[in-house]
């Protein structure tokens, strides 16, 4: 056992972990944080995405002793404290973005990225570029991409 | 219509919890003191198990108990089964083969459990799995089903004569060689429907906990219909008394059928409970799914069809050959006959029709309903030979559907099925404005010049959806009803709680199912709560699949509030001093006819309560109603889609450059949530006719094994669809609804693959249609390679 | 999954010499990548244990393997098979010839072998590659080892 300690949503947190435990094991065993998912164990499906230090990263293959000191954010982290909807949320709900819902936090924590990396007027062809990392079964992406359209104009808000 | 009413685009209810990380999916569930699950798996497709030796495997750091097939049988936990009886031509019952939860003798498939490591946590659970010694003695194995069934082919089961299941048919042969026979024209086509990985987001997973001092059992699984697994893992398996066991299903991420079915592994984490007593979670990996979750399709068919000098079809013929891979799962007997060969006679007025089936074992995964179950099947053969007709005969393939469309209503056809409403021309016509056809030469034309070859195919579909009238699918064999249940709790306060036996795992039936009974209530839509998935709250329940919870569980729905309002009519009475009669209720109002005097609908729900107006003898306290609602036909939703893509001449990729689906649903209640099931089940589709494959090699390894490898559509695979309806009401249910869920996946195939060949100028070109299958199909074929 | 694979290597000593080499535990040993034990039971068959890596799965194949055909110095015929545990199982053989050339020795090797279980659901890609950098490995340490050290 080796002790990890990080940023959580704002929270310190520690933890005795074992070398080979996987950030998302830390989150879904040890913090109890389920919303971050394990759709997949070979890196391609994205329903576990996070971001470290404001990146979005696979927590699936990320070890939990990897992010000693970082700052770490997940689904549970987007919304502010009173509750109100983080605008990307928002978005999801108003075009139906969603349908099971397991692949959603990791679709959230993707999008959040993809207004990161390409500012918040986004058009239909990049967002469908940039979601190469994350795979819904449910929606066939139509509503995820009008979601994150709107959501990214709604954030410069 | 109400801003929450039937047909109003609510947002969903269920969306928050999702949104904000707060879902609880069965591996979210916790218990006190709970174990973990770790099955160890046959590498092998087909073994004698030698020995097993599990001893060192017991001295692993956090290891409780370590179960054997063994064991398994002397505690006489039965058998898994399925559930629907197929008999062959010749009247004998379909050949089921044992299916014990963990193997004892002998594995049939890679992936098949052979023991289980109970341990303190996932990692020593994995590390003891490693210590597990299974001594196999290989034997040569089988993944085609032709193969199978030839003389020599490895023998799976004992007993079962050529690995043949059952050799079912439907129709009359003798008119159907009639009519081939004085056909001027005759199509042909050898097709494969490629075997498909249901692939739902959400990994399966049970919890089981045993409450020693109660001897309940409690499991909590990803299951489309927690009742039907209570009914068969007590009555079949015989793991507990149905009273002393409770399934719940929590929030359930997708399923497409795969959930539908009874498992190995909740067999497993319920009896192992009970042995170690205490809790048992067992959450697959994606690496267990592809292995063990319930495949989809996987049918070789033949078929051909028959059309006089005007393109009028006369008749159609198949033969079938149905993989069903190593052990019948719960329904797979019935997805290649009953939910397959009877829409053979898609949305065509066609006179004669003749199917056989032969359902055989391979040494692969067990083969079940995968959304849509047998219809896409049906439709692609349809679809396929009605198009090639055309282009054989000359006809323009939208001319040639329209010249042998149903047109009256109802209509017999001559398999089994009695279509009751529809207007097919109507979502042809509508579908091809949307699409614009019209424009379609000079788009051609516009990509020709940019190097890329133009298609447009069509797929008009037929569904039976809504299943069904318990008679009916009795009489094909069905071990259940298929009815539904609902029960509708009026609180004092005039909140309502519906307890449905429907079971919504992305659907959105908190949302729907409340539109509802605000509508008909009169009552805000945040006073209702949907309440689904417990065995211990909702009585019984036949699930959701086969998009039936619209048409068979909202009208068990609205059978129940039916009953509330004629006793809360009563109710109101006893408060207006009115007679019973003359009372009438309107926007949750009751008033007396004729008179000012009336009770809003809360406080009638409270004078229920309270009872002080009546006396027991007069009418029993209380607001509480329940039905169970048995439809009287299936549903036929059908429709036209119409792709259009480009085929690039150096490579073979394709691109969807439009897509246009327009569907007759019947009466709808959001169309928000309608639309995002179209494009769901279009995405499964496309998915199907462009890159989704299980392949197993000779030797029965799955080589598409994981994401890396089974291609699932990803966000730059698809384009934004384009969405259109038309209406005519089902006649069969109080709602007029027909049911959305599977039309998209029904129907997309098809649309692709037309328009595929029309593009490439070939016949036909097997599903999955890769940029590699499509470049060597381009290499042999007639069309233009540059412009 | 099957899998097939053919290749040469030139070798700077006599045909006795390297088919010698051939059947010498000690030089097997040092020569198969990964391995950790190799232990001669009978002088056609030994019991070896060996670390293999294929893409994402990595695991302790235990096997036994059995020389046939032996035909000195002409060749022979080495087979076996592995299990990996939850890794799954490889087995197959090689069929190795001898010839002079240049003053040298040509060996030629004609490999079948199938996998099964985790190596083929994830690795069954990457396993065409990992095979043949195996046995690129393999046979230059083979050719190192016609040379030791004076």
């Amino acid at each position: 056992m080796a002790s990890v300690s990080m940023t959580v949503n704002g929270k310190a947190v520690t933890g005795d972990v074992e070398p080979r435990t996987l950030l998302v094991q830390f989150l879904r065993e040890n913090l109890r944080l389920t919303g971050t998912h394990v759709g997949c164990d070979t890196s391609q499906c994205g329903a576990c995405i996070i971001h470290i230090d404001g990146i979005a990263a696979k927590a699936c293959t990320t070890l939990a002793l990897q992010c000693e000191g970082a700052k770490i954010t997940t689904i549970e982290g987007l919304a502010e404290p009173g509750g109100k909807l983080h605008p990307m949320q928002e978005a999801f709900r108003e075009h139906h973005g969603l349908q099971c819902g397991y692949c959603t936090p990791g679709m959230i924590m993707s999008a959040l990225d993809i207004v990161r990396r390409n500012g918040n007027n986004l058009d239909e062809h990049t967002i469908r570029d940039q979601l190469d990392g994350n795979i819904c079964r449910c929606t066939g992406y139509h509503n995820i991409v009008k979601a994150i359209e709107a959501g990214a104009k709604a954030m410069a808000k | 219509m109400s801003a929450t009413g039937i047909g109003a685009p609510v947002r969903r209810k269920e969306d928050f919890r999702f949104i904000t990380g707060q879902g609880q999916y069965t591996d979210d569930v916790t218990r006190p003191g709970e174990t973990r699950a770790v099955f160890v798996r046959s590498p092998h497709a087909h073994a004698k198990i030698k020995s097993i030796d599990v001893s060192a495997a017991r001295k692993m750091p956090g290891v409780i108990d370590v179960l054997t097939g063994a064991q398994l049988a002397t505690d006489k936990i039965g058998n898994l089964i399925c559930g629907w009886m197929i008999h062959s031509k010749d009247g004998s019952p379909m050949k089921m083969a044992a299916h014990p939860a963990l193997a004892a003798t002998k594995v049939n498939c890679v992936g098949d459990a052979v023991a289980v490591v109970i341990a303190e946590t996932i990692a020593q659970g994995k590390d003891a799995a490693e210590k597990v010694k299974v001594d196999y003695e290989v034997l040569p194995a089988v993944v085609d089903p032709a193969k199978a069934q030839a003389k020599g082919a490895p023998q799976i089961h004992p007993d079962i004569e050529n690995n043949t299941i059952y050799q079912w048919h439907l129709g009359e042969k003798k008119d159907v060689d009639a009519a081939f026979a004085a056909a001027k024209h005759v199509t042909k086509l050898d097709i494969v429907n490629n075997r498909l990985v249901p692939n739902a987001m959400e990994p399966r997973a049970a919890l089981a906990d045993y409450d020693a001092g109660t001897d309940n059992l409690t499991l909590w699984n990803t299951s489309q219909n927690p009742h039907v697994a209570r009914l068969v893992i007590s009555a079949f398996i015989g793991m507990a008394p149905e009273h002393k066991l409770r399934v719940i299903a929590p929030d359930v991420g997708g399923g497409f059928g795969s959930k539908i079915f009874i498992y190995p592994e909740e067999v497993v984490c319920l009896w192992a409970s009970r042995k170690v007593k205490r809790p048992v979670k067992w959450t697959s990996d994606r690496s267990e799914a592809f292995l063990t979750d319930a495949h989809g399709r996987d049918h070789v068919t033949h078929a051909e069809m028959a059309l006089d000098a005007n393109g009028k079809i006369l008749a159609l013929r198949a033969k079938t050959i149905a993989n069903l891979g190593a052990y019948m799962s719960t329904f797979s007997s019935s997805v290649p006959t009953y939910l397959y060969a009877t829409l053979l006679s898609g949305q065509y007025n066609i006179p004669s029709i003749y199917c056989e089936v032969d359902a055989v074992y391979t040494n692969t995964a067990p083969v079940d309903a995968y959304r849509g179950a047998g219809r896409p099947e049906a439709t692609f053969v349809v679809e396929r030979l009605v198009e090639v007709a055309a282009r054989q005969m000359g006809i323009d393939p939208a001319d040639l559907r329209r010249r042998n469309f149903i047109t009256a209503f109802p209509h017999q056809t001559p398999v089994i099925m009695a279509y009751d409403a529809g207007d097919y021309n109507a979502s042809l016509k509508k579908a091809m404005e949307i699409a614009d056809v019209k424009g379609f030469a000079k788009r051609k034309r516009e990509a020709a010049r940019r190097g890329k070859l133009r298609g447009l195919g069509y797929s008009t579909y037929i569904e039976a959806c809504g299943i069904a009238p318990s008679q009916a699918v009795g009489s094909l064999g069905a071990g259940v009803g298929l009815w539904e249940s609902a029960e509708v709790r009026v609180n004092p306060t005039g909140s309502v709680e519906v307890l449905t036996g429907s079971h919504a795992h992305g659907q959105g039936h908190e949302t729907t199912f409340a539109q509802l009974v605000s509508e008909r209530l009169g009552i805000p839509f945040e006073n209702v709560s949907i309440v689904h998935g417990d065995t211990d709250k909702v009585q019984f329940g036949m699930g959701t699949y086969g998009s039936r919870s619209g048409a068979v569980g909202m009208s068990a729905i609205v059978k129940a509030l039916d009953k509330i309002e004629i006793k809360a009519k009563k109710v109101a009475a006893f408060m207006l001093e009115a007679a019973e009669g003359d009372i009438e209720f309107k926007d949750g109002k009751f008033t007396v006819a004729g008179t000012d005097k009336s009770a809003a609908f809360g406080d009638v729900a409270l004078n229920a309560y309270i009872a002080h107006k009546f006396t027991g003898a007069e009418l029993e306290p209380g607001l509480k109603e329940t039905s169970f609602y048995d439809p009287t036909n299936f549903t036929f939703p059908a429709g036209c889609h119409i792709c259009e893509l480009d085929v690039d001449i150096e490579t073979g990729r394709v691109d969807i450059v439009n897509w246009t689906a327009v569907d007759d649903f019947g009466t709808i209640i959001n169309p928000m949530i309608v639309e995002g099931q179209v494009h769901g089940g279009i995405a499964q589709g496309v998915g199907q006719a462009l890159m989704e494959g299980a392949f197993y090699d000779a030797a029965g390894q799955l080589v598409t094994g994981s994401m890396m490898d089974y291609t699932m559509p990803r966000a730059h695979d698809l384009p934004s669809f384009h969405v259109g309806l038309t209406e005519t009401k089902a006649p069969s249910n109080p709602l007029g609804m027909k049911g959305c869920g599977e039309a998209g996946a029904i129907a997309s195939p098809a649309a692709v693959i037309n328009a595929i060949t029309d593009a490439i100028g070939t016949e036909h070109i097997a599903m999955p249609a890769t940029a590699n299958a499509v470049w060597a199909a381009l290499q042999k074929s007639q069309a233009p390679k540059a412009a | 999954m099957a899998m097939t694979m053919t290749g040469e290597v030139q070798l700077p000593a006599s045909r006795e010499v390297v088919f010698a080499k051939l059947n010498d535990p000690e030089v097997l040993k040092a020569c198969i990548p990964g391995c950790e034990t190799l232990v001669m039971s009978s002088p056609t068959e030994f019991q070896a244990v060996a670390v293999t890596k294929i893409g994402p799965v990595k695991a302790r194949f235990k096997g036994n393997v059995h020389l046939t055909d032996l035909d000195p110095p002409n060749g022979y015929k080495i087979s076996g098979e592995g299990d990996g545990g939850v890794a799954g199982f490889a087995k197959g053989g090689a069929t190795v010839t001898l010839v002079e050339k240049d003053g040298g020795t040509l060996l030629t090797y004609n490999v079948e072998a199938q996998i099964g279980g985790k190596l083929a659901q994830l690795g069954q890609r990457l396993v065409n590659g990992a095979a043949k950098k195996t046995a690129d490995d393999f046979f230059k340490n083979f050719a190192a080892a016609m040379n030791p050290p004076a």
